[in-house]
């Protein structure tokens, strides 16, 4: 393995390309197996089942090999191979995943597809210029399989990638992003890269001037842009799907072991950052750092050598190939990883360009420059790449197709490649089961389907639709969610999608958490059975929250929390409804409206499903609600209309009510006598209304009484006091608190001769205003500042 | 169903298919639209269902001849609507004519004018009862009625149809169905309780230049003031209400008594809200009882039978929408009751007559077996002086109304209380 990594040069372009090539291969096969038929929709062929299928087998082998890998402490490869070997059926050594504390590889292998897709317009053209293609029209097979199998192990790496964490991301989004302006980097890494950088201006030259041969002036310009643009836009507009990537990352082991020195990690990072938009490259790279970790931990230099100086080694291009054949399937499914935004910019020119002979005139042509070129020249490698790049998106959806329908059997196929020498023979088998499947009259009606689908430009939006179907009822956990996460991604860009048809029950998540406390985050994806909590552990928390000292911030983060594992979980029954009463008293007794809001409109669904709960208390609050907070007519008319009497015999309800006429009258009076004998947490949502009350009550009286009131009385009246007690301190508190509110409101308070304040009635009458509230804040919500809402909730 | 012989079943299928070839070719409205009214249970739609019963293939006979055939998108689905509604299958009766009904508005559309309009009513009140019929019916099996909110949409849709082909011929002559449509919008969402939906009809009706409101029917006119009028009483806006319920009221025709009903309905708690009471003989003309006691309480300032009527009627007050416009009376009451109490004191003494000792009016509300301590009887005065239902002051520290020695209870005179 060594050897091979000191043979090879760096060929990056080449290695973006190498998917492609594949690609190409499987099409041009078809091709010679006269299916000219098999458009760009057989592409569609997206497995439902499988992609989840190949993820999960990927899934299921890394728990494994991150334990293995902790035990033993140094991942040998051999060891590793015999894991993988075991889950995965027969995977190259060479192919195996990097050491435990590498960064996962990085996400390039999602978005490099769409960058070879948005170079379709401009290249394709190119290719049917150069004409080349018929010389290569009767190319055996085997010739294309060589190549082949090079971008097999971008496919491995997709399966790596669901592995990627955040941090990864963020990794790439510093590093370079494009190929060109990543040339630089690598030169000033690593000596060995020398040798590739003359290539890089031929390389752009040569393309460029190739570029030129179409006819299309459109097109052609469109491609003089370069290619470091299109994969800039590519990346950035894959950054906008990432959410799925991350959710996907967290449902992995994440016992990610961390005992390798942070100097070693920085190493290992700079290693990958070179390669991460080449995914055969960073596989063969992980292969490579995994020696020189076993060796280093051999030797005891591991945390003692001085990894910051240490050189960056290259990768051959001849490792990453043998390797790369192996995983292929994986990579097929992963495609539909892809974040579907850059499909977009396929449309057109998809459309434009969909005639198959075009494709395989395209196909050919490139792989003639490839095959031709491979051996020894770097530059010409390189050169081929981006052309055999631009099929890519047409010539790989076959590959999607067949997995679908023939999922497993091509795995196996894929897995007995476990060499080199195999390949060949895999790849006829693999080719034949394809060929069957092709040759299914069923098969090809759906293919025709799909194709007119294609002509209308329609990307693979349409594609998404066909897992659904297949989801229905899958068998285990992983794949659930997988289809899960599917959905939920084809829902944000296909609105036809028909809801009704998804199985939700089959979705429905079954907790496994036993953590009894949670933060609470808003899901962007499907829900992980790993995080969500079931029903007992839920009611332990619920428990907890009430008898929390802490304040309403915390608990409502946990209730939220425990809303969520509920709602996710579809339980609805007694905890249902005491969770939402809980926080609903809680939101209450700090005001905040909007997630009491929430609450009760989950009551009242709730309670009309039959479930038991304290159904007056909050038919109660509900009036109260409407009465004072919404003010809606005949939202208040169908409540009370609605009411029942026992309903209307309970106390809640009937001081409820009580209140309501006190707020149509204006009769303030009233209103503070109910203020103060409120049964349960009514108080705090007449609280609400107190201010509002108290105005009125004051613009009134200074319109009505003459000459003077007292504030005393004022106090007593508009419930500043605590009249409980008589005892003379509240009452003075009281008292003082009425002043400040009158001064506060532009009231004119005089001093009469027995030294007793009193409200100037006709002076205010004119004076009195509300005041800007202190607490205003500019999105007109003053709970929801931060600072203030600490305040009253510790 | 007495016994129907094939040829017998056969002939009323052939002679239903020859009356809709006809009224459709020498455009008859008024007969098309008896074909389709299917809820009248005519004895000829009644005794086509039964026929339609027996000789089961009826849609063989539709594309028998060119004649027929031409409708059949129209007539094969309203045939099975008319089976379904026969046989008391409601919900597929609905969903049945709601398809014939689609056919229907296609064909309207290419006509030119506005001949098939009576049709076009019939088919827009059928699809409406049908649809609240069959939401009856999926309630009682304990499903969700949806029917109804289905009828709204459809409605709203044949609603474009007759906007829109006034657009292409300036005032074309489908427009002045615009209204029967809008009026029977307006029945489904009182019906089911999204009255905020009547906005967009509304703001179109009274705003696009197209329509000239005095061109439609009398007939819609009636009905659109009077529910446009019914909205006006949940706002609370009397003036408007009034007006607009008036308007009904003066146009509504004599003999239709129920609709006369309806109407005063809302006007009576409008009118008794300005200040204006009714003549007792009214209320017993149109059966309006319930009433009755409230403008009793409203003459006597008496403001136990007030709430003993508001009670009475709750239920019946707050399903019709009249419930928080009659609570409001309450304080009009009190004012009669402080007029009553001051005409008294004016007999007794004038010149201390516009003094009102508030103990006073608690021992008048104590007769009244209504219990009130100082403080509340204080607020009220309060209010009322406020809401300028009483002219004069209170004076807190000898607890006396002083009111005012011109006109201390003014009249609304068709005005509002102050809010």
């Amino acid at each position: 393995m060594l050897g091979l990594h000191t043979s090879g040069g760096y060929p990056s372009s080449g290695y973006n390309n190498q998917p492609t090539a594949w690609n190409n291969g499987s099409y041009a096969n078809y091709t010679s197996y006269q299916y000219p038929n098999y458009t760009s929709d057989t592409s569609s062929a997206y497995s439902s089942v499988s992609a989840p299928a190949t993820y999960q087998q990927q899934y299921k082998q890394w728990p494994e090999y991150y334990s293995q890998t902790e035990v033993t402490c140094a991942p040998g490869t051999e060891h590793l191979s015999a894991a993988s070997n075991s889950n995965h059926g027969s995977s190259l050594p060479t192919s195996l995943p990097p050491p435990p504390p590498l960064p996962p590889p990085s996400l390039t292998p999602t978005w490099r597809p769409e960058t070879s897709s948005s170079e379709l317009p401009s290249m394709q053209p190119g290719g049917a210029a150069s004409g080349a293609h018929d010389n290569y029209w009767n190319q055996p097979a085997p010739s294309f399989q060589t190549h082949l199998a090079a971008p097999t192990q971008p496919i491995y790496q997709n399966s790596l990638d669901s592995k990627t964490s955040y941090e990864n991301f963020q990794e790439l989004k510093t590093a370079p992003q494009g190929l060109n302006s990543q040339y630089p980097v690598v030169h000033q890494v690593s000596q060995n890269y020398q040798s590739t950088l003359p290539t890089v201006p031929s390389f752009d030259a040569r393309r460029v001037s190739k570029l030129q041969i179409p006819t299309n002036p459109r097109i052609a310009s469109n491609a003089a842009l370069g290619i470091a643009k299109t994969e800039k836009d590519s990346y950035a507009a894959n950054s906008a799907p990432r959410p799925a990537y991350i959710s996907v990352s967290v449902q992995k082991p994440n016992d990610k072991p961390t005992m390798l020195p942070k100097s070693l990690r920085g190493y290992v990072e700079r290693a990958f950052g070179r390669y991460k938009d080449d995914d055969a490259k960073r596989a063969a790279c992980e292969a490579y750092m995994k020696d020189i970790i076993t060796e280093a931990r051999a030797d005891g230099t591991l945390y003692t050598r001085d990894w910051d100086s240490e050189p960056l080694f290259t990768v051959p291009d001849s490792l990453s190939i043998s390797k790369a054949y192996n995983k292929s399937p994986v990579r097929r499914s992963k495609s539909r990883w892809e974040p579907l935004a850059e499909e977009k910019m396929l449309e057109k020119p998809v459309s434009a360009s969909n005639e198959i002979g075009k494709y395989g005139s395209w196909d050919r042509k490139t792989f003639s420059g490839y095959s031709a070129t491979k051996d020894n020249s770097l530059s010409s490698f390189r050169f081929s790449g981006p052309q055999q790049r631009t099929p890519s998106k047409s010539a790989q959806r076959p590959m999607k197709r067949q997995r679908i329908v023939n999922g497993t059997g091509l795995t196996n196929n894929d897995d007995d490649a476990s060499s080199d020498s195999d390949k060949e023979q895999s790849l006829t088998a693999y080719y034949s089961g394809a060929m069957a499947l092709a040759n299914n009259p069923e098969e090809k009606k759906r293919r025709e389907s799909r194709s007119k689908r294609f002509d209308r430009g329609q990307g693979h939006r349409p594609d998404i639709n066909y897992f659904k179907p297949k989801n229905a009822g899958p068998a285990n956990l992983y794949t659930r969610r997988a289809s899960a996460l599917m959905l939920s991604k084809s829902f944000d860009d296909s609105a036809n999608q028909a809801v009704e048809d998804i199985d939700w029950d089959a979705l429905t998540v079954k907790g496994t958490c036993q953590e009894i406390e949670k933060r609470f985050l808003r899901l962007t994806s499907a829900p992980d059975p790993s995080t969500v909590r079931p029903e007992d552990v839920l009611e332990k928390a619920l428990l907890m929250v009430q008898n929390s000292q802490k304040n309403y911030l915390y608990k409502c983060d946990q209730l939220k929390s425990i809303r969520q594992d509920i709602t996710v979980q579809r339980i609805r029954n007694q905890l249902t409804v005491k969770v939402y009463e809980t926080h609903a008293r809680l939101a209450m007794e700090v005001g905040d409206l909007a997630e009491y809001n929430q609450c009760q409109s989950q009551l009242q669904i709730l309670y009309s499903e039959g479930i038991e709960g304290c159904l007056m208390e909050f038919a109660a609050y509900n009036l109260l609600c409407v009465i004072l907070h919404s003010n809606n007519k005949k939202d208040l008319l169908t409540s009370m209309s609605r009411l029942t009497p026992e309903a209307k015999e309970d106390d809640a309800v009937k001081h409820a009510l009580a209140v309501r006429a006190a707020v149509t009258s204006g009769n303030y009076v009233t209103f503070f006598r109910l203020y103060k004998s409120a049964p349960n947490l009514n108080t705090c949502l007449m609280d609400l209304y107190v201010e509002k009350m108290r105005y009125k009550a004051a613009v009134c009286m200074s319109k009505s009484y003459r000459p003077t009131v007292p504030i005393s009385y004022i106090a007593q009246i508009l419930g500043f006091s605590n009249a409980a007690d008589e005892n003379g301190e509240t009452e003075l508190s009281g008292l003082d608190e009425c002043l400040e509110w009158l001064k506060a409101h532009g009231a004119s308070l005089i001093t009469d001769n027995t030294g007793e304040m009193q409200l100037d009635a006709k002076a205010s009458s004119s004076t009195l205003y509300m005041p800007e509230p202190e607490d205003a804040v500019a999105h007109g919500d003053s709970s929801l500042a931060v600072n203030d809402f600490l305040a009253r909730t510790t | 169903m007495a016994y129907l012989s094939m040829g017998e079943s056969h002939r009323r299928i052939t002679d239903y298919l020859n009356r809709f070839a006809d009224a459709i070719n020498y455009q008859d409205g008024d007969s098309l639209a008896r074909l389709f009214s299917v809820s009248s249970d005519s004895p000829s739609l009644l005794s086509l269902a039964d026929a339609l019963n027996v000789f089961q293939d009826a849609n063989r006979l539709i594309k028998q001849s060119e004649k027929f055939s031409q409708f059949g998108e129209v007539v094969a689905p309203f045939f099975r609507s008319l089976q379904c509604y026969r046989l008391g299958n409601l919900v597929d009766a609905y969903g049945a004519f709601e398809k014939a009904s689609n056919a229907f508005i296609q064909e309207f559309r290419n006509w030119e004018s506005g001949w098939a309009l009576e049709a076009l009513y019939v088919i827009a009140y059928e699809i409406r009862v049908l649809a609240e019929r069959a939401d009856r019916e999926l309630a009682s099996n304990g499903k969700s009625p949806e029917k109804l909110k289905g009828a709204g949409s459809f409605l709203m849709k044949v609603f474009g149809v007759l906007a829109g082909s006034c657009d292409l011929q300036g005032k074309g002559p489908k427009r002045v169905g615009a209204l029967y449509v809008t009026c029977q919008l307006f029945k489904i969402y009182f019906k089911l309780g999204t009255v905020n939906l009547c906005r967009s009809v509304i703001r179109s009706i009274e705003t696009a230049r197209i329509f000239d409101f005095e061109e439609f029917p009398i007939r819609d006119k009636v009905t659109y003031m009077y529910y446009t009028g019914r909205l006006e009483v949940l706002n609370e806006n009397f003036p408007a209400a009034d007006q607009k319920l008036s308007y009904a009221l003066t146009h509504c025709c004599l003999s239709k008594e129920a609709n006369i009903r309806m109407i005063l309905k809302y006007l009576i708690p409008v009118k008794l809200s300005i200040g204006i009471l009714p003549k007792k003989q009214l209320l017993e003309n149109y059966d309006l009882v319930e009433y009755n006691n409230i403008v009793e309480a409203l003459k006597r300032g008496d403001l136990r039978l007030l709430r003993s009527a508001l009670q009475e009627n709750e239920d019946q007050f707050l399903r019709s929408g009249v419930y928080l416009v009659l609570e409001k009376l309450e304080l009009q009451v009190y004012q009669r009751l402080l007029k009553k109490i001051y005409i008294i004191q004016k007999q007794k003494d004038p010149s201390k007559a516009h003094q009102v000792k508030l103990e006073v009016i608690v021992k008048a509300l104590k007769w009244l077996e209504i219990e009130m301590d100082l403080d509340e009887v204080e607020c009220i005065v309060a209010i009322l002086i406020y809401k300028n239902l009483m002219k004069g002051y209170f004076a807190h520290k000898s607890k006396v109304v002083v009111l005012s020695k011109q006109d201390p209870f003014p009249k609304l005179n068709g005005k509002p209380v102050a809010s």
